[in-house]
């Protein structure tokens, strides 16, 4: 039983991040009650991400720029951070688990090899080749162009 | 599916969706490989849960479209880890800089030169050359360099799952050892499962590999529209 409740709370601490202590996974009433707590604050948040969002894409429409409007929300927030409008703790709750998570938004993206059956049937082998080619190239590239630059290292391995 | 209302199946279709990643999570706890990335590992649980309740992918697109409408404002959300370790990255501005640079116009040269080899068709070629973007940005990208927004996607999570699991092995025989030269190449070139898998190596690793995927998308946004015509 113990087992099963401690792998309960650690599935609670992958989910919510930082956000909920799971050192006693007996508290577990409390933790609810906690994360129930947050829930005003993160619509709240997520709201506001919203919002950039849409005005990141409104000017994309306005302007026509060949950007894409999120990525103009996403310097936005950077920049009523840096600016001290917005502080880091009105957002971060929600956009720290929106980051954690963000494999989950695009699962539903990759549900669609379902219907990609015969693109990989006629080009597979050769799409796969593509990927694996130019990402390890890419990797090897920036990892190297970057580690032979920064010169000796001032971070003893493996420590942040 | 036509005998259940839609609104029943696509709230089946969002359960088995949040199932299958909370199973992939799960899973990755206590097996971490290649083959339990969250994405691969949940795609393959939820198409098959689909295709054993006869549900076909149109009908479970409501159910992808309501989910992916939070894309944008995750995107947003990639502001917050670049403000929080902005100091972290500025001590190394200029090594990653170049590094994110040529690591990002790097594999899309590859990846586009490879393509026009193997003849693909031109939408195949711009799909294919800007996979390294985030999915939020590549599908936007897509749209700007006339490729195939869908398919887009298929290469930039497959690109995410090649790089997520076998960067670091390759990085490893390779001598790249620093954290910061690891982060960066994963977030470059394979985004946010890059991001993911780089967190779990080391802080400042996952630091910079958060950053590096935001500048990196940046990045190939605004060189897309001038190199992928190259190719194409």
């Amino acid at each position: 039983m113990r087992r099963a409740s401690e792998r309960i709370a650690s599935f609670a601490k992958i989910s919510l991040g930082h956000s909920v202590s799971v050192d006693r996974p007996s508290e577990a009433a409390q933790r609810v009650a906690r994360f129930a707590h947050m829930i005003p604050p993160i619509i709240l948040q997520l709201a506001g991400l919203s919002a950039l969002n849409a005005a990141g894409v409104w000017i994309v429409a306005e302007t026509a720029l060949p950007i894409p409007g999120n990525l103009i929300g996403m310097v936005a927030l950077y920049a009523l951070l840096a600016l001290g409008v917005v502080k880091l703790c009105w957002i971060e709750t929600t956009g720290s688990f929106l980051i954690k998570h963000l494999a989950f938004f695009f699962v539903p993206i990759t549900v669609g090899l379902m219907d990609a059956g015969s693109l990989f049937a006629a080009h597979g082998l050769s799409i796969v080749v593509v990927l694996v080619a130019s990402a390890g190239f890419g990797i090897l590239l920036a990892g190297w162009t970057s580690q032979c630059l920064i010169g000796k290292p001032r971070y003893p391995e493996g420590k942040p | 599916m036509t005998q259940f209302p839609m609104i029943a199946v696509t709230a089946f279709g969002i359960l088995t969706t949040i199932g299958a990643y909370a199973l992939s999570l799960l899973a990755r706890q206590r097996y971490s490989s290649p083959m339990t990335t969250p994405v691969l590992f949940s795609t393959i649980v939820i198409i098959a849960v689909l295709l054993s309740a006869g549900i076909s992918f149109s009908d479970y697109k409501p159910a992808r479209d309501l989910i992916t409408t939070m894309l944008g404002p995750a995107t947003v959300a990639l502001a917050v880890p670049l403000y929080k370790n902005r100091e972290a990255f500025l001590r190394h501005l200029v090594p990653a800089g170049v590094g994110l640079l040529v690591g990002s116009l790097g594999t899309m040269i590859a990846a586009a030169l490879t393509a026009r080899l193997f003849n693909f068709s031109p939408e195949l070629v711009s799909s294919i050359a800007i996979k390294s973007a985030t999915v939020p940005i590549a599908v936007e990208i897509a749209k700007i360099v006339h490729a195939n927004p869908p398919l887009t996607a298929l290469f930039v999570v497959t690109t995410g799952m090649i790089g997520a699991s076998f960067g670091p092995w390759l990085m490893d025989r390779t001598g790249i050892t620093r954290p910061v030269a690891r982060g960066l190449a994963l977030g470059t070139i394979s985004h946010g499962q890059g991001t993911a898998q780089a967190a779990t190596e080391n802080e400042l690793c996952g630091a910079v590999a958060g950053v590096a995927m935001g500048l990196g998308a940046m990045c190939t946004s605004l060189a897309a529209p001038w190199i992928v015509p190259l190719f194409v």
